[in-house]
């Protein structure tokens, strides 16, 4: 462990030491917790400011455009210009609405995505608590974004926001499924919930030993977020806009924040269960968070730019029809693998070779059911066929 | 398959993404072009968007924008005889022309042309029998009052900028 590495602990050390001279030991607790929920609050938050300006960047080169490139250099306040706008508009309130849960709900929708980030390992020893059961903590945490969802759309007392949290509410309940399995697959083989064990555990990182698992937990968490190709809330052409239909100002502010922070803990969670989280050569472990964090945030915009929007039937099947019978023959072949190969190289190796084999086996056998198919829309969806 | 094109989409974006830096006229440490823009070919990679308050199109030779004064190479001044050909064929009025001296001596004293009114129609330059104004290719002239004009001096000062020789060069009307 490297100066570097250890420079926040030793930092956060010494603070403990000098708050230990004047302060009791709950003392020095209390002060060192506050640090840590700021610390929390920063890394949540700083992310947003960037990624408003990085989703706007990345989408408009993909598309051949500059983005914002007027408010300052290369466009990179263009998050604040947007929040001096944003406070300046005016607080509607609907008079169908129920007012305290109207009121409530933007402040719902962030809590669970920053209480995700206290179980999120940030660097060797980097972590708010170390929960033994941080990754069930972190799947059942991150689920309740829903009822903040719920929440808005309810009270909102609108026609198409009620539509919206419908789609939302199957959306939530159809991709948990795949998510808890492809998770479930990662305890089996690190053989404990705490995130700090899974990410000790990857000496190989698991999207290397079980990529099944990884890209469906990708996939299921960009569903969970609700963001594309699953943002069928926030279907524009068919239901206004979503669930943040009524709002305004900076109530529509706190949506916006918390969708952009949900990329980042899609990023940080990603990052901890299958990229090796804080491990990696050379530069301190909070850098290799970052960058790998960075890395599978630039997917999901990547996605956003490109994919369009799935619809709703299509959304289910893909995850009832495939996600789920996928994952769970991949939890059963990789046990296996686990259980007589041992969890070194040659399990490692055997498991991405049984995982590999699983797709081309659930690929060809999906392409032979379609060719044999007479059903026109079966035919399209696997083959491509107009 | 279903999942083929979708990697093949994504594949798309990246690759345009890219040469959204490495190719195109705009290509990474240039923001903004120089000069008058040429039009683009269909085929041209790298991001397109004009962007319009720092860059602009080359207008094509026919554009009719402001009205400017041509100058005679001889005398370096206008060669407007206050005829007003000009002023009779203009529908609106726009132009108001006061001249000094007799027979061939005679020259424009003031030329007053309104920008506010003026519905570039180019009745006034087929007018001119003296090879005196044409319109020019500058189109920026956006007035906040009605009465917002140019005189003689800016007129002449906007021929030179456009380089333009004799009445009708676009036209193929010059011998």
């Amino acid at each position: 462990m490297g100066f570097l590495d250890a420079l926040p602990l030793t930092v956060m050390d010494w603070l403990r030491g000098l708050l230990g001279q004047g302060l009791p030991a709950w003392g020095v607790e209390l002060v060192v917790g506050l640090i840590k929920v700021v610390l929390i609050l920063v890394v949540a938050i700083l992310p947003v400011i960037v990624l408003t300006w990085l989703e706007r960047k990345v989408l408009a080169r993909g598309q051949d455009r500059f983005g914002p490139n007027l408010a300052g250099p290369y466009g990179l306040v263009v998050a604040f210009a947007d929040a001096i706008k944003i406070l300046t508009k005016e607080d509607i309130i609907p008079q169908a609405a129920d007012r305290q849960v109207f009121r409530f709900a933007p402040a719902l929708v962030l809590i669970p995505t920053l209480l995700v980030f206290t179980v999120v390992p940030m660097g060797r020893g980097m972590i708010a608590a170390d929960l033994n059961v941080g990754i069930l903590f972190a799947v059942a945490i991150g689920s309740l974004a829903v009822i903040a969802i719920i929440a808005a759309t309810w009270s909102s007392g609108n026609k198409y926001s009620l539509l919206s949290m419908f789609r939302s509410v199957a959306q939530l309940v159809s991709y948990e499924l795949p998510m808890a399995f492809s998770v479930l697959t990662v305890v089996l083989v690190s053989g404990g919930l705490s995130t700090v064990r899974i990410v000790e555990a990857q000496v190989i990182p698991f999207a290397l030993v079980m990529p099944i698992a990884a890209v469906t937990y990708f996939l299921a968490s960009l569903a969970e977020a609700n963001r594309s190709p699953f943002d069928l809330l926030l279907g524009e052409s068919e239901i206004v806009a979503g669930h943040n239909l009524e709002y305004s100002g900076m109530r529509f502010a706190m949506f916006y924040i918390g969708e952009y922070a949900h990329i980042f803990v899609i990023g940080a969670l990603t990052t901890t269960l299958f990229l090796g989280g804080y491990q990696g050569p050379i530069l301190p472990g909070y850098m290799w968070f970052l960058i790998k964090t960075m890395a599978v945030v630039y997917v999901v915009l990547w996605i956003r730019c490109t994919w369009p929007r799935m619809r709703i039937d299509q959304l289910l099947d893909f995850s009832w029809k495939l996600l789920v019978p996928l994952n769970l023959a991949n939890l059963m072949l990789v046990a296996l693998v686990f259980k007589l190969a041992g969890t070194g190289l040659l399990g490692s190796l055997l498991s991405l070779v049984v995982n590999v084999g699983l797709l081309v086996a659930v690929g060809t056998f999906l392409v032979r059911r379609a060719r044999s198919s007479t059903s026109r829309r079966t035919r399209a969806l696997v083959l491509g066929e107009v | 398959m279903l999942g083929r094109g979708m990697l093949k989409g994504l594949w798309v974006t990246l690759q345009h993404t890219i040469s959204s830096f490495t190719s195109g006229p705009r290509r990474f440490p240039k923001r903004y072009l120089d000069g008058p823009v040429p039009r683009p070919e269909p085929s041209t990679q790298g991001m397109l968007t004009l962007q319009y308050p720092f860059e602009k199109y080359e207008m094509w030779p026919r554009f009719r924008g402001v009205l400017v004064h041509l100058r005679d190479p001889e005398t370096g001044q206008s060669r407007c005889t206050a005829c007003m050909a000009c002023v009779r064929a203009c529908p609106h009025g726009v132009l108001t022309v006061t001249g000094e001296g007799k027979g061939r001596e005679r020259r424009a004293k003031t030329y007053t042309y309104e920008l506010g009114r003026c519905i570039f129609c180019r009745l006034c330059v087929e007018s001119c029998r003296f090879d005196a104004i044409e319109m020019g290719q500058e189109y920026e002239f956006v007035s906040t009052t009605q009465d917002q004009t140019l005189n003689l001096e800016e007129m002449l000062a906007l021929g030179d900028r456009s380089g333009i020789k004799h009445t009708g060069e676009a036209w193929g009307q010059v011998e």
